[in-house]
């Protein structure tokens, strides 16, 4: 679904990307993990153009991006959802223009718009907040509102930057669960950038390693599963005590 | 009504008149060339979509040079120009080139620094989501700038209504004109003082419309 044939990427001295092959299969969920500064969101950002490469090819959904002119990468990119950490939502649109824009992007026809935005909505749980504006949801709902937004037009791949790392665990997990709802229920090929080892974990069936720029190891693991939601006070207490270290005060 | 409102009311009522039509110009400079350029300053800062520096530059010191001069060194210096656009320097609408000049340079600077107000990852986004250079600008950036672009626009008005006080020197008339020909040069202090309270009046109001509208459209 996604291959990258020795893709390299350097910001000014910064060697960020060193000729990187890898590919990513259609209907999985491919995690990417590594230290700060591995590259990892370079990598994610390279598929989808947002990162220029300077060397090296890059092929989605069976388009070589890297040879597309500027028209042909816009309607590219226009079944290549993405999310990231911090949401990026239009603060001035409300929750339903902010997904009826990427339908207006794509030329969606104007007749079925609303109706497709508020399946999108319907599917994150978000059907009566469409008249809200992003100032009056929590983290977990913008990040809900930016993956209806990233699915509205059907892509075939949904790239995810850190998109639980500023949301709190019980938060994470609900998340997690619709990116692996839609995974499931569209076959959506998600890739997910996290430095949490949990999220990648929990969901993820190839996982690639990064190091210092380069892949250091791909390995194929049984997702986990998304852990119980626990948020009951005498959980915490439990879960700060358990080791022994330390007696009620 | 005092008398010596009702006295001067058709001079005061023609130099009312004047200075709208001098501001009104200027803002329709500012909105019609000012956006764009103060738009195309940004795009082509150092990391962002257009960037290109050598447009950068041009606008950039073109803008600085226009506000670097006395706004009455600006006028005078002009005045060619004028004359050859125009066909006269001399009058209310020959004060308007000058005016709208200097709104250009004063509203696209405000224009360039509402836009940097944008959170960068909201263009990434427009981008990934597949917008073109036109959409990123109309459905992303003056989206989410639009009260700060209204914010500064009222802090141009207000400016260029100061600035349209000191076109009797080409003629160009207007309240404060009036104010210093009659007021002032006649010492008739008093109708100064109902002139400078008109001004003020004004600028209240505008001041009061645009915040208001600002804080209206600002849902953030």
């Amino acid at each position: 679904m996604i291959t990258l044939h020795n893709v390299s990427k350097s910001f000014l001295r910064f060697q960020a990307i060193q000729s990187v092959s890898l590919s990513i299969k259609k209907g999985e969920i491919h995690g990417i993990i590594g230290a700060s500064g591995a590259g990892k969101s370079t990598l994610l950002r390279l598929m989808n153009l947002l990162e220029v490469p300077d060397e090296g090819e890059v092929e989605v959904n069976g388009q070589t991006l890297t040879n597309l002119n500027g028209k042909q990468l816009r309607q590219a990119r226009k079944s290549i959802g993405m999310i990231f950490q911090h949401f990026n939502l239009v603060a001035n649109k409300t929750v339903f223009e902010n997904v009826a824009v990427s339908l207006k992007l794509a030329k969606f026809p104007r007749k079925g718009r609303s109706e497709r935005v508020k399946e999108c909505l319907q599917f994150v749980g978000l059907s009566s907040f469409m008249d809200k504006y992003p100032a009056q949801l929590s983290g977990g709902q913008k990040q809900r509102v930016a993956i209806a937004r990233a699915l509205a037009n059907n892509p075939q791949v949904l790239l995810c930057d850190e998109p639980t790392s500023s949301l709190d665990p019980n938060t994470s997990a609900e998340l997690l669960t619709v990116l692996q709802d839609i995974n499931r229920t569209f076959g959506v090929t998600i890739v997910i950038v996290s430095h949490e080892m949990d999220v990648i974990k929990s969901i993820c069936s190839r996982v690639t390693v990064m190091n210092e720029g380069q892949v250091f190891e791909t390995v194929s693991i049984e997702p986990k599963g998304i852990g119980i939601i626990e948020n009951s006070p005498s959980f915490f207490v439990e879960q700060l005590t358990k080791d022994g270290e330390m007696g009620h005060a | 009504m005092p008398d010596i409102l009702l006295q001067y009311q058709a001079e005061i009522l023609s130099s009312i008149e004047e200075t709208f039509i001098m501001v009104g110009v200027s803002i329709a400079a500012a909105v019609i060339i000012g956006l764009p350029v103060g738009t195309w300053l940004f795009l082509c800062r150092k990391g962002q979509i257009y960037e290109n520096r050598i447009v950068f530059s041009v606008l950039n010191l073109f803008v600085n040079i226009i506000r670097s001069f006395p706004f009455l060194l600006l006028v005078v210096f002009l005045i060619p120009f004028t004359r050859m656009l125009i066909g006269t320097a001399i009058g209310t609408t020959a004060a308007t080139v000058p005016l709208s000049i200097i709104a250009i340079a004063h509203y696209s600077r405000l224009v360039e620094q509402s836009l940097l107000d944008v959170p960068k990852g909201v263009i990434e986004a427009a981008i990934a989501m597949g917008a073109s250079v036109r959409q990123v600008i109309f459905k992303f950036l003056y989206v989410e700038a639009r009260s700060g672009l209204v914010l500064g626009l009222t802090t141009s008005i207000i400016s260029f209504i100061s600035y349209s006080t000191i076109m009797g020197v080409v003629g160009g008339g207007g309240i404060g004109d009036f104010a210093i020909r009659y007021g002032y040069q006649q010492f008739k202090t008093d109708l100064m003082m109902y002139m400078i309270i008109i001004m003020v009046i004004l600028v209240q109001f505008i001041q009061f419309t645009g915040t208001t509208v600002s804080r209206m459209i600002d849902k953030r």
